[in-house]
Parts: C-alpha cells; sequence; structure tokens
C-alpha cells in the first residue's frame, strides 16, 4: 500500500547502479553504499570544493552539471560532469590536496562518500569495498592510459 | 588527535574555551549524572561489542540483524551471570556483613603491627602514640562501617539498577543507527563547511574510540599482570581481585587507592601471621601501577587523547573539585572530546575562505528565492 514511498530509494540505487563504481555491486551492496552516502545540493556558481583543499570525499553527480576548472579560471574548464558521473575520486585513497575546483554549472544534486566511510566499508564489508576498489582501479587506469595517449578526462 | 583544521593547534582564545567548555560540562555532570553514566556504558559497550558484530557482517549478516544478535547474546551471557552471582551472594548473604568487619580488622591489624614495630624502632612515633591512636580510631570505624558506609554504598547501587539497564539498549542502537545519526548531523551543515564538518566528526569517533578501546585493553593488561603476581603469591581469589582493582583504577588517583587497599586488605586478613605478604602484595601493586603508569598507559589510552600531562592533572583536580569521583573518572575524556570540537571549530570558524563561499551560497540562495520577486 505504501510502495510509492520506496520510489525515491530505488530510483537512487538504479542511479548508483549505472555508475562504473558501483557497476559489480549486488542491490543488497547498493542499499548499504547508498546507506553511507550524504546528499547535497548546489546552486549555480556555489563552490564544491577548492583547489588546494584537502580532499576527503568523493562527489556523484545526481543531477545538474559540475564544472572542473583550475582556481579562478571557470572560463577555462578542465572537465564537465553530468548526471551519472563522478569526481574526486583520489580523496578515497588519500586526503592529498585538490588538483582543481569544482563548482555547480546549475543546480545540481550530489552524493557525497567520505574516504573514512570507504575505508569502514572496506573494513566492514570486505566483498563489497574490494569490488569498488577494482572499479576505482580501473577507471583511474584508463584515465592514465587516456592522459599517455593524450585524450584527458575529467579531473581531479 | 588531529582537529582536520590547517595543522596548527588552536590559538588561546580557542584553548580558553575548550577549558571553559569542560568546566561547564563539568558542572553539568551532577545533575545529569543519570543519563551521562548508562550513556557512557553504552558507548564502551558498542565499542567492546563492535568486533564481533564486524565478524558477523563479514560473514554476510546485514548490520541490523548482526547489532541485534550480539546484544542478545551479551544480554544473555549478563542476566545469566546476575543470576549465578545473586544465587551465590544469596547463600552467603549473613556472611557479608561479618566479612566486611572481618577483612578491615585484618587492615587494622596489620597497621597496628606495622605501627608498633616503627614505635619500637623511631622513639618519637612512641612518643606521639600513633599506633594506639590509629588503632582506636580503626576500631571505632570498622564497627559501624557496614551501617554508616557499605549499606548506603549498596542502596544507591541497587538505585543506579534501571540506569545500568539502560545501557545495553542504547548500545544496541548506536551499533544498529550510529551511521543514520551520522548523516542526521551531516544534514544540518551547510554546504561550504560540510567535508571539514565530517572530518571533524570522523575524528571525534576516532578519539572516542580510541580511549574507550584504550580503557578496555588496560583493564585487561591489568587484570593480567596483577592476577599473575597475586598467583605467584598464593592469595585467594588473585584474579577476581586483579578484575576488582583493575576496574576501580579507571578512577584516577582515589581508584588506584582503593584497589590497593583491597588487596592489601586481603592478604591480611587471609595471611594474618604473615605480614610479609600483605607487604610483598603492596610492591606488587605499586609495580603493576609503574608498568601501568609507564607502560600500558601509554601504548593504550595515553596516544589516544595526546593531552599535556600539565593540562590533564590540573583538569583531574578541577574534575574532582566540581563534580567529584564522577568527575574524576569523566574529565580526561570530555576534555579530550572538547579538544577536538575546539580545534576544529577554531580552525573552521578562522577559515576566511570558507565563510567567503558560505557568504556567496547565501547571497545565491537568496537570489534564487527571491528571482521572480522583482
Amino acid at each position: 500500500m505504501l510502495g510509492f514511498l520506496r520510489t525515491t530509494p530505488d530510483r537512487r540505487l538504479e542511479e548508483l547502479k549505472r555508475l562504473v563504481l558501483f557497476a559489480a555491486l549486488s542491490a543488497r551492496e547498493l542499499q548499504i553504499v547508498q546507506g553511507v552516502l550524504h546528499e547535497r545540493e548546489y546552486l549555480p556558481g556555489e563552490v564544491i570544493f577548492d583547489q588546494g583543499e584537502a580532499g576527503n570525499a568523493l562527489y556523484i553527480v545526481r543531477t545538474g552539471r559540475v564544472l572542473i576548472c583550475r582556481q579562478g579560471h571557470p572560463e577555462q574548464p578542465i572537465a564537465e560532469h553530468e548526471a551519472g558521473s563522478f569526481f574526486g575520486e583520489l580523496a578515497l585513497l588519500d586526503s592529498g590536496p585538490r588538483a582543481a575546483q569544482a563548482r555547480a554549472v546549475e543546480t545540481s544534486r550530489v552524493a557525497v562518500l567520505f574516504g573514512s566511510d570507504f575505508l569502514s566499508l572496506l573494513e566492514s564489508e570486505s566483498h563489497l569495498g574490494n569490488r569498488i576498489l577494482l572499479q576505482l582501479a580501473r577507471h583511474l587506469g584508463r584515465r592514465l592510459r587516456g592522459t599517455l595517449t593524450g585524450r584527458s578526462e575529467g579531473m581531479p | 588527535m588531529t582537529a582536520g583544521g590547517n595543522g596548527h593547534g588552536p590559538g588561546p582564545v580557542a584553548w580558553i574555551g575548550i577549558l571553559a567548555a569542560t568546566c561547564l560540562l563539568l558542572a553539568a555532570l551532577n545533575h545529569i549524572l543519570w543519563l551521562v553514566v548508562p550513556a557512557l556504558m553504552a558507548l564502551v559497550l558498542s565499542y567492546a561489542l563492535y568486533p564481533p558484530m564486524q565478524r558477523l557482517m563479514y560473514a554476510g549478516l546485514p548490520r541490523a540483524r548482526a547489532a541485534a544478535l550480539v546484544t542478545t547474546v551479551f544480554l544473555v551471557v549478563l542476566v545469566a551471570a546476575a543470576l549465578v552471582l545473586m544465587a551465590w551472594a544469596g547463600a552467603r548473604a549473613e556472611d557479608w556483613q561479618s566479612g566486611v568487619e572481618r577483612y578491615l580488622q585484618g587492615g587494622a591489624l596489620l597497621l597496628e603491627r606495622t605501627l608498633s614495630a616503627a614505635e619500637a624502632r623511631w622513639p618519637i612515633i612512641a612518643r606521639a602514640h600513633v599506633a594506639e591512636s590509629v588503632t582506636t580510631w580503626l576500631n571505632e570505624f570498622s564497627a559501624t562501617v557496614v551501617e554508616r558506609h557499605v549499606q548506603p554504598l549498596l542502596v544507591s547501587l541497587i538505585a543506579w539498577l534501571p540506569a545500568a539497564l539502560l545501557g545495553p539498549f542504547l548500545a544496541f542502537f548506536i551499533l544498529r543507527d550510529g551511521r543514520r545519526f551520522h548523516g542526521f548531523i551531516a544534514r544540518a551543515v551547510p554546504n561550504a563547511y560540510f567535508e571539514r564538518t565530517l572530518a571533524l566528526l570522523h575524528d571525534m569517533h576516532g578519539t572516542g574510540r580510541a580511549y574507550f578501546t584504550g580503557l578496555i585493553k588496560l583493564a585487561a593488561l591489568d587484570t593480567v599482570a596483577l592476577g599473575a603476581g597475586l598467583w605467584v603469591l598464593g592469595l585467594p581469589g588473585a584474579w577476581v581481585l586483579a578484575f576488582l582493582a583493575a576496574i576501580l583504577a579507571w578512577v584516577p588517583y582515589i581508584g588506584s587507592i582503593a584497589g590497593c587497599l583491597l588487596v592489601v586488605l586481603v592478604a591480611a586478613t587471609d595471611f594474618p601471621n604473615d605480614p610479609a605478604m600483605a607487604y610483598w602484595a603492596v610492591a606488587l601493586f605499586l609495580l603493576v601501577r609503574a608498568l601501568d603508569d609507564f607502560v600500558f598507559l601509554p601504548a593504550t589510552v595515553g596516544r589516544s587523547l595526546n593531552l599535556h600531562p600539565l593540562v590533564s592533572v590540573l583538569m583531574l583536580f578541577v574534575g574532582g573539585a566540581m563534580a567529584g569521583v564522577p568527575g574524576l573518572a569523566l574529565v580526561l575524556p570530555i576534555l579530550g572530546v572538547a579538544t577536538v570540537v575546539g580545534a576544529a571549530l577554531s580552525a573552521i570558524l578562522t577559515d576566511r575562505r570558507l565563510r567567503a563561499r558560505h557568504g556567496h551560497a547565501l547571497r545565491l540562495r537568496a537570489a534564487a528565492a527571491s528571482a521572480d520577486l522583482a
């Protein structure tokens, strides 16, 4: 009777499933990942993170568009992320400084996965964590190959 | 302990705020002790139960079921232990009163013999009649101790039972919904401060877990070290005594003294003709305390709080003066959490870039809200 209440979470799980990072996860595992994500909304022009800031989280674009650029140079974008893509993934591996600035181009809803939550997942749900880690390694490998062959992919 | 800030520690203003916040929390402690004690019990219990729960989750059990299972098993064990203890204590109810008096008299006898030996060696002590005065006072004290101190203590412990039962109940929800609560807090934080604040929450959680897990490890190490020593000496109930002394040691200073007295009283009473046993027990206790201070404590609890020793000692006095024994026991964890929060708040609120970003976001939101009003 109250099935309509489940519409939003199910749609979110489908959105997650479409992401390269979570493509190999089962429905139960996707629910676990969904449980540790934080939802945020940014208005056009709002800064999501600055270049040089300590990176603590990965951002997944649910709706809208996000621009990646050098600090103070939004007119020269490095990359642009639309719904279904993600950025800031290196923060899952270390807390090094962000290589570029991220700001919303239009009203954007993003899901945030914190590095510390990801490490907890690796400890408590090691199968799940390892699958994400493998996808992350493949994604970074593709980006490295793209950089070496001159085809750039999303930063940072 | 890190604050997730800019790498610099908190400044003098932040430190005044941290110490003032600690004092305020201590002042409030006496009024909300009924809540603080079960909440802390729940926290310690959740840290203790987390490793088996994690193993169940490794085995594929969902978080909620794993939390329910470990809490239920703990409650079953607790109830079984309580029933056994009550049956055992009930059968010996008549011995309790005489037992307390017997152990106190054993201690008094040891003290009297020690002071008499001291008087025989140093005339100045003999002229002051120290042994006679102390023995008279101790005899009067031991005659009324059960009525005046032990019975009220037992009544107050029974009064705490409902609050103590709240502990496992709260622990279950901490284990099951801890992550959700984390998310709930995060939703209230503006976008500009979001990443930094989440890093702060993570640090606070890490500090709390390290401190309380450290306390549990410390108690286990103390129990093993003191229990092994007392067992070698041949003291009856060596492991129970060692465990009680280790738990008492959670209260700084007073707890250690109480633990030492407990061991000495048992040694003096059970070996009335062998005062050397009591002296060996004291020597062993001091050795374990030294091990505790210089080896166990830095390796467990000390690393988690990373407080300056002078600040720690001063705050222990403040805690004792403001909130008595609970203040002594809780002042360091309260100060530890206040330091993390104060350092992080200071780092976040003094960051001009974050403030500017927050101001910009507020202006964007105001403009979006009033776009069609012009």
